[in-house]
């Protein structure tokens, strides 16, 4: 059988660029600036106050409500100042500017020695660990469904091109990944997880069936964008259709990332909250290309600076080149869900700016779109401010995954018009 | 200003644009005027430069004096024209293609808005059109040429008086093998047929040359397999059935299946997007119809050929065939209480 979806598209994935880098620790700079916000949901509330001295995995950001998360400090030093600046998505919230004493000391919680399903979900939300895929949705969440699921999907897939540093994840830290998977079984109380890896990485899926037993599976996926979409990949591993509107533990499901299972492995086994990740930095125009731990609030400028970008960089895209958000300047500063950064040259994305024009009704958006939706007709709703119409369209069903604008051959921003549309239908609540 | 261009994602793209894709049908269609050029002689050629020229310069006319954007660079103008050309008897005066184009590119296309907008395909349109205007030039067909016999330039004897500047009319004019096939079977060869050395339009008379790049077209996936498919299908089956009735139940599918505009039509008229259904079920259903009504006017019609206007009543039907096989999004619930 073969594990994939209908439809989506095939870009060059470009992994080459980075992908033999091995994990290294990124030189963290004299001063970090650690935004509040670098989740879905409510930012977190500042618990430090400049002049404080914190530690490494310090508290500095309480989470406010059930879908928020806390946020922790990534070095030791005293906290220099609060500021509101822009972050990687566009924005703004409070950051946590602290100064960085180089000592690294470290204010670990207490490893748990006999995880049990709250006491795993406890540390969870304690530590502040939130989906690593890019999508930062509260994990604890995730872990705690409305409904009882039955397997748990870990997405593995890394789908988006450039992006490595999954990849090396699976090939340097596997025990490790296995062994958060197992913790999140447990607090889910589920006997059976599938691992999906896209099999244009091949090593990775070696590595990982090394340590594959009945319980925990590699499934190997066809490399396919967007294969790792959340629903997507549910469909691709059980065949399990999510209904729209619906969550995938509706359906028995939960998918969580990789990076995420390493992240509540270091929680639960070494009391270590989410203050630091893994990333890819990638891209022609990045001169030392790599796959780096990262802590939290080093700023782009930093990385910038450490890897070396060409004078010939014309885009710089914090996030994959499919969803990824392109930065106007390098002043945001990496978070928990900052899986790469790519500093492109006018070769790499010089068909996306070839000029627009008029729609020849070719069709291809809508065979490409992995939610079977028809693009250019939500798009001429949008333009006709038609609410009901792009309603009728099924907008509010789009993932943003891209694949609709990447084939276009007229080169219309697709994806612009469906977020038009969503945002139109919610304003005049149709 | 940024030195960073700030757009929304998708930052990357593929390659293939609306010029690269009229640049592919362009290609595919090097086989079919090279076959005009080969049975026709050099006269072909020559009409097939008038008409593209023709397309082009009203289109670009046209955006000139309304103030639009120049569209010309995308090329499906030179579609338009070569298509229009490839419909023509070559024995048409040099005129024919020139108005033809032009009619087609200004009323059928930019009136409408220009491209993706046209509610039926230009060439089509636009080959109805001069079959109104000049009946007699645009039904009867001349012989393919014989190399050898140095007639490579003859039918430049066409140029001002079209059929009528042929010296000795009788010697040349010829049946198509459709309009054969309506008073019994079909006297050509279906060798013949199959490579084009019968009577016929320019670019319709060669079924392997317009197979060549229809299947370039399907293997680069610009048109969908399921048009010429179903359509070319659908014309085989109803011929069978009605070879059936008469006893002969496989003399008219061949001659059928190549004669006549079928190919060009199937695999470049009937793929046009503009014009056509956006799904592939939606496409299955216009081919289906197109070759229904192309069997029935062929059949049982006045005219001996109905391609083109089976496929001009499809291009109609086209909105309601989109809004009856609109897919269901992955994921689809039926609402509870919602009207269809």
């Amino acid at each position: 059988m073969k594990f994939t979806f209908k439809r989506g598209v095939h870009p060059a994935d470009n992994k080459y660029i980075a992908k033999d880098f091995a994990l290294s620790d990124f030189p963290t700079p004299a001063v970090v600036s650690i935004p509040l916000s670098q989740h879905i949901g409510a930012p977190a509330a500042a618990v430090v106050a400049v002049g404080d001295s914190v530690k490494v995995g310090s508290l500095i950001g309480k989470s406010v409500g059930f879908v928020s998360a806390n946020v922790y400090s990534s070095v030791s030093g005293t906290v220099k100042d609060i500021v509101t600046i822009r972050t990687a998505i566009g924005s703004r919230c409070s950051h946590i500017v602290i100064e960085n004493d180089g000592l690294y000391e470290e204010s670990f919680f207490e490893p748990i020695l006999a995880p049990d399903a709250a006491s795993v979900k406890a540390r969870v939300a304690e530590a502040g660990i939130v989906g690593m895929g890019g999508a930062t949705f509260p994990t604890h969440v995730k872990l705690s469904p409305r409904t009882p699921v039955d397997v748990l999907i870990i997405n593995a897939a890394e789908c988006e091109p450039y992006i490595t540093c999954d990849y090396r994840l699976c090939l340097e830290k596997t025990q490790e990944i296995f062994q958060g998977i197992e913790y999140m079984m447990i607090a889910l109380g589920v006997s059976v997880a599938y691992i999906g890896v896209e099999d244009n990485k091949p090593d990775a899926i070696s590595a990982l069936s090394a340590f594959a037993t009945d319980k925990i599976k590699v499934i190997p996926l066809v490399t396919k964008y967007p294969q790792g979409a959340e629903k997507q990949l549910i469909y691709s591993i059980t065949k399990r259709v999510v209904p729209e509107g619906a969550l995938p533990a509706d359906v028995g499901a939960v998918v969580d990332n990789v990076h995420t299972a390493f992240a509540v492995y270091e929680a639960v086994a070494l009391g270590k909250p989410s203050f630091m990740r893994a990333m890819t930095v990638s891209g022609k125009a990045c001169l030392r290309p790599g796959n780096f731990f990262v802590r939290n609030g080093v700023s782009y400028h930093d990385v910038a600076d450490f890897v070396g970008v060409t004078d010939n960089v014309k885009k710089v895209i914090s996030g994959g080149p499919m969803m990824g958000f392109a930065q106007a300047d390098l002043t945001p500063c990496t978070g928990k869900g900052t899986s790469s950064l790519l500093f492109l040259t006018e070769e790499e994305i010089s068909s996306e700016i070839k000029p627009i024009s008029a729609c020849i009704n070719c069709a291809s958006c809508a065979s490409h779109c992995p939610m079977r939706l028809m693009p250019m007709f939500i798009e001429r709703a949008v333009e006709a401010e038609d609410a009901l119409e792009a309603k009728k369209l099924h907008a509010l069903s789009c993932l943003e995954c891209g694949c609709c604008a990447y084939v276009c051959p007229a080169r219309r921003p697709l994806v612009t018009s469906m977020r038009r549309a969503k945002k139109m239908i919610k304003e005049k609540g149709v | 200003m940024s030195k960073y261009i700030v757009s929304s994602s998708p930052h990357i793209a593929n390659e293939r644009t609306v010029t690269t894709i009229m640049l592919e049908v362009l290609i595919a269609l090097i086989p079919a005027v090279v076959a005009s050029v080969y049975f026709f002689g050099f006269y072909a050629l020559f009409l097939e430069v008038l008409s593209v020229g023709a397309a082009i310069g009203a289109e670009a006319l046209f955006n000139l004096i309304t103030k639009k954007e120049q569209t010309i660079t995308d090329c499906s103008a030179a579609v338009t024209g070569l298509l229009l050309a490839l419909n023509l008897p070559v024995s048409v005066p040099f005129y024919v293609p020139i108005i033809g184009s032009a009619f087609a590119i200004v009323f059928v296309k930019m009136l409408f808005g220009g491209i993706g907008k046209n509610f039926a395909n230009p060439a089509i349109a636009g080959r109805i059109f001069l079959l109104l205007a000049w009946s007699a030039a645009m039904t009867s067909f001349v012989k393919p040429i014989v190399w050898s016999n140095g007639e490579a330039f003859s039918y430049f004897r066409c140029i001002l008086k079209g059929r009528d500047g042929l010296v000795d009319v009788a010697a040349v004019s010829t049946a198509t093998p459709l309009a054969s096939l309506r008073f019994g079977a079909a006297k050509e060869g279906l060798l013949a047929m199959f490579l084009g050395n019968v009577g016929g339009s320019l670019g319709e008379t060669s079924a392997l040359a317009l197979l060549i790049g229809g299947v370039y077209l399907i293997v680069r996936r610009i048109i969908d397999w399921r048009v010429p498919v179903t359509f070319i299908g659908t014309v085989a089956v109803f011929a069978l059935i009605y070879g059936a009735a008469k006893g002969q139940p496989l003399a008219y599918v061949l001659p059928s299946v190549l004669g006549g505009g079928l190919f060009l039509g199937a695999f470049f008229m009937a793929t046009d997007y503009s014009t056509t259904p956006n799904t592939k079920l939606g496409l299955t259903v216009f081919a289906f119809g197109c070759g229904l009504i192309t069997s029935l006017i062929r059949f049982f019609g006045s005219y001996p050929e109905g391609v083109s206007f089976a496929i001009l009543l499809m291009n109609i039907v086209t909105p309601y065939i989109d809004k009856a096989c609109r897919p269901r999004p992955f994921g689809y619930v039926q609402k509870k209480g919602a009207k269809a």
